[in-house]
């Protein structure tokens, strides 16, 4: 194999298909869109940025403004989580369209993340969102296609090929060489694209680690690099295989529809009907059978809080909750949330679960279908994807867990054991107290986390890509030139 | 003549593939939406075991006092899903199709949403709508791409020219051959989904049937006019999929993002942080002024006044009032965004079929969001009606035993559409028309 064929042959691909007339039109156009969805997204994202961070600072002050008050009280009056958005999302918005954007955290219970943009939003959010990645794995493999169909098939009809291989061009260096070419053509789209990308660390001040940020993007870029190599050298293989260009483009649309349309969608259809997760009313349901089992700290009767009652009257050596050095039901309350989170979350943690079972046949068919292993990687590393979301939501009830029994300590230490109600100026704690209640500070997952969670979606790209170069390296013979 | 263009139809390969496909994908998409019917109906079923149970408990745990049990108490209202909605799941997977609520401030607990996964929710449904609106085109477009262009390209159509017979005519004969088994392979797909979704023959059934046809024939026009142009199969092949991609993947996506970031709904979280603020201040400020609000909305409560120190469910209900009446101005702007949205995309869908073929399913199968909003209307209904009732139980505190706990089941709420076919059909048949006048005009000038 010479070096310097490949070369020429790319050049000469790059060269033709660089002059084409079709080509400078779909490049404006594609390079037009991406002007549009960047700049789009980002006002979107800043909109959306100055919307949550205007609403928690709201929610904030008008918890600090709360006057004294008794503390279960405010622990009713409870917190907004806003979920802030990763600045990686102006380009792949994942599946941020459907995950809340409000939880309410209070006392005892333990409430949805409501108010997501698809609940507000018509059927036509189905169709999917516009970003930059959308471009990326769905729009621009089919330019490829268009592109790259009749590389070799249109050689094959026009009998051109049997005049390289006289002149002693193999087949080896004619499917590396028009490989290379259209990856050079297709740089010319996804430049630009990973450029708009790496505009978002530029301009990024969004208090983030910016390092961490960057990782992020250099390993987007990177995916995606590869992914477009395995592209084009599929497009040629296909082309040199087929025996005419209209078969070469049936063959790719068809790939085209069926791994990135529906093998998607199937999977995903078939992981929710092997593994169903509760509805809301069972899992409510199993949540509240666990905890009459362990016991209901609501419950007056109840024998599990009646025994550590008796308990806590023989430690302090008195007959009634009402001589015990601090508030009972404060002391109560805190055991109950105690107990009752715990039983949430080892639910929450089921359906969690039962959730990502019902991802894992997507996950796992990433090592036949490069776009899902693209989708997947994309939208962890620009931190929209599904663990993100449940980091936030275990966040979230990790926050609400320590809030409550803040609250309730404050009832323990300062309120008086003979208060029998909330009401009124008498049973409270000074508002000093709520604004040093720590804010609710969100956390990304880490870049370390996102890549180990992805290993395999890293793995599946590598291997696609040394599998396609082989094909094209030790199995060139199997390409007929007729 | 019709019989060896039927013989030459069935010999290719491409039409046994786009049957096998569509086939497997329908039979897959059908059971898909039995599958979602059936766990909704599971959870209604589960719901109303659930309220008897849930009402004897509390009954039991506070029937000294009806205020507290009524702190407690939740009452389920159910969107019940039609069955077509197995065939358009539309945004009914997103929205919960059950309330559970308590007559304290509804705000806080109407938008609370169901379990569903998220991952599922970005990908979208594999339903028989999403397979009649993206992949029956891309068949019609694999069927006639090359119908033409291929003889041309064999040699064939010069035989065909020379046999005298009008070209025009044989063309047409080609394509209805292909219209027709479009058609079939549909209408199995629609009995299908009859029979294992248990469709009723309503109205809805058959505009849903209607604006599917349409909807093909849009289909079928659009190709007729990329055909009679005269290109290569290749070109056609790339003119045709650049429609569809334009039409069906890029347009609607360009669509909803300039309705979602025309229209942000902020309002949402200002509105949820208004109505739990206006509750929770009741607690420290004027109780007479929180009880001059509370009797100004319900008039024949004003007779049970609250003394100004002590606490009592008059007025605790009465600052539960506060949280949703006050917050109204921040429900009707959000309200109002929504509406907006609905329109905007209503609107503009009238221009491009597949985005109106998806609506109007949506709106039949009473699965959009203008359903979901007449929803939580009902909702906010019902809840009054809770309301209304036990108010005065309350504020009387009458004894617990002396309600008929047994008739709280849960309520159905009852959905209408308001469809209507004509304005429906009319942007797409006149688009169809438009295209099949000026493919003929073509066609005879050459």
């Amino acid at each position: 194999m010479k070096k310097s064929v490949v070369i020429l042959i790319a050049k000469q691909f790059f060269k033709k298909t660089f002059n084409s007339k079709g080509l400078m039109a779909l490049l404006t156009i594609f390079l037009l869109v991406l002007i549009y969805v960047t700049v789009d997204g980002w006002n979107a994202f800043e909109a959306n940025h100055h919307t949550i961070e205007h609403h928690q600072d709201k929610a904030r002050k008008s918890w600090e403004d709360n006057p004294d008050k008794h503390p279960h009280r405010m622990a009713h009056f409870g917190t907004f989580a806003f979920r802030t958005q990763h600045p990686l999302r102006i380009f792949d918005s994942g599946i941020e369209s459907y995950t809340g954007n409000s939880i309410f955290l209070e006392a005892h219970r333990q409430n949805t993340a409501n108010f997501s943009e698809a609940s507000l939003s018509t059927g036509l959010v189905r169709f999917g969102d516009l970003n930059i990645a959308m471009l990326l794995q769905l729009i621009l493999p089919l330019i490829i296609f268009f592109i790259g169909y009749a590389a070799i098939s249109s050689e094959k009809e026009s009998g051109t090929l049997k005049i390289y291989y006289t002149q002693g061009v193999t087949m080896k260096e004619l499917l590396l060489g028009k490989s290379l070419g259209l990856f050079l053509i297709v740089a010319l789209f996804f430049i630009p694209a990973l450029l708009a990308l790496w505009s978002i660390a530029l301009v990024d001040d969004f208090h983030l680690e910016n390092a961490a940020v960057l990782v992020r993007i250099i390993l987007i870029s990177i995916c995606y690099i590869i992914f477009y190599a395995i592209l084009c050298s599929l497009t040629i293989i296909i082309s040199g295989r087929s025996a005419n260009s209209n078969k070469a483009l049936l063959s790719l649309l068809g790939g085209w529809l069926l791994f990135f349309v529906i093998i998607p969608k199937t999977s995903q259809v078939v992981g929710n009907s092997i593994y169903p997760n509760l509805s809301k009313i069972e899992f409510r349901a199993e949540v509240e059978e666990e905890v009459s089992k362990k016991g209901d700290s609501h419950d007056p009767n109840d024998p599990h809080f009646n025994k550590l009652r008796d308990s806590i009257l023989k430690v302090y050596n008195v007959t009634d909750v009402k001589d015990l050095p601090f508030n009972y039901s404060g002391f109560l309350m805190s055991k109950g949330e105690e107990q009752t989170a715990l039983i949430y979350n080892q639910e929450q943690d089921k359906l969690i679960k039962s959730y990502k079972n019902q991802n894992s046949i997507t996950n796992g068919l990433v090592i036949f279908n490069p776009y899902l292993a693209i989708k997947n990687l994309s939208m962890s590393l620009s931190g929209t994807d599904f663990t993100t979301y449940v980091g936030f939501l275990n966040q979230t009830e990790k926050y609400r867990y320590k809030q409550s029994q803040y609250m309730n300590e404050l009832q323990m230490k300062f309120i008086s054991n003979k208060a029998t109600t909330s009401e009124g100026k008498v049973h409270v704690v000074g508002q000093e107290y709520w604004k040093s209640a720590p804010k609710f500070e969100y956390q990304f997952l880490s870049v370390s986390k996102t890549i180990k969670n992805q290993l395999f979606a890293f793995v599946s790209l590598f291997v696609w890509f040394i599998v396609s170069c082989i094909i094209m390296i030790k199995f060139s013979n199997r390409f007929k030139i007729i | 003549m019709y019989k060896l263009l039927i013989k030459q139809f069935f010999r290719s390969k491409t039409v046994l593939l786009a049957f096998g496909i569509l086939m497997l994908l329908g039979i897959l998409g059908i059971s898909t939406g039995k599958q979602f019917l059936n766990q909704k109906q599971t959870a209604i079923e589960k719901t109303t075991e659930k309220q008897r149970k849930h009402i004897e408990n509390q009954v039991h745990l506070h029937k000294d006092d009806i205020g507290l049990l009524l702190y407690y108490l939740k009452f389920s209202f159910i969107n019940n899903l039609q069955p077509t909605a197995g065939i358009a799941i539309g945004q009914s997977d997103v929205n919960p199709h059950i309330q559970n609520v308590k007559i304290l401030n509804l705000e806080g607990q109407k938008y609370d949403t169901d379990l569903v996964n998220p991952m599922r929710l970005q990908v979208g449904n594999l339903d028989l709508s999403f397979l009649i609106i993206f992949l029956f085109p891309l068949v019609i477009i694999a069927l006639n791409f090359n119908i033409l262009s291929e003889e041309e390209e064999n040699g064939t159509w010069k035989m065909v020219t020379l046999q005298g017979k009008s070209t025009f005519q044989y063309l047409i004969m080609k394509l209805s051959i292909r219209l027709v088994f479009v058609s079939i392979v549909l209408a199995v797909l629609f009995i299908l989904a009859k029979v294992i979704l248990s469709i009723p023959f309503s109205s809805d059934f058959i505009n849903m049937i209607i604006i599917s046809y349409i909807y093909i024939f849009f289909w079928f026009a659009l190709c007729f006019f990329v055909i009679i142009l005269r290109n290569s199969s290749n070109t056609n092949a790339i003119t045709l999929l650049t429609s569809w991609l334009v039409l069906v993947v890029f347009l609607p996506v360009l669509v909803n993002n300039y309705i979602t970031n025309k229209y942000p709904v902020g309002e949402a979280l200002s509105m949820t942080i208004k109505q739990r603020d206006e509750y929770h201040k009741r607690w420290d400020t004027d109780k007479q002024e929180t009880m001059k609000k509370f009797y100004a909305h319900y008039p024949q409560f004003s007779k049970y006044k609250v003394e100004d120190k002590g606490f009592s469910w008059v007025w605790y209900y009465a600052m539960q009032q506060m949280g949703d009446d006050e917050s109204k101005l921040e429900r009707s702007q959000m309200y109002d965004k929504i509406e907006k949205r609905a329109e905007l995309s209503k609107q503009i869908a009238q221009f491009f079929p597949p985005l109106q073929i998806q609506l109007s399913m949506n709106t039949i199968a009473n699965t959009s969001l203008a359903q979901h909003v007449k929803f939580l209307n009902a909702t906010s209904d019902f809840h009054e009606r809770k309301r209304l009732d036990f108010y005065p139980r309350i504020f009387e505190n009458e004894n617990v035993n002396s309600v008929d706990w047994k008739n709280y089941k849960p309520e159905f709420f009852k959905a209408e559409n308001n469809f209507s076919l004509i304005k429906t059909i009319i942007p797409i048949l006149l688009l169809t028309l438009i295209l099949l006048g000026s493919s003929l005009l073509i066609h005879f000038r050459k």
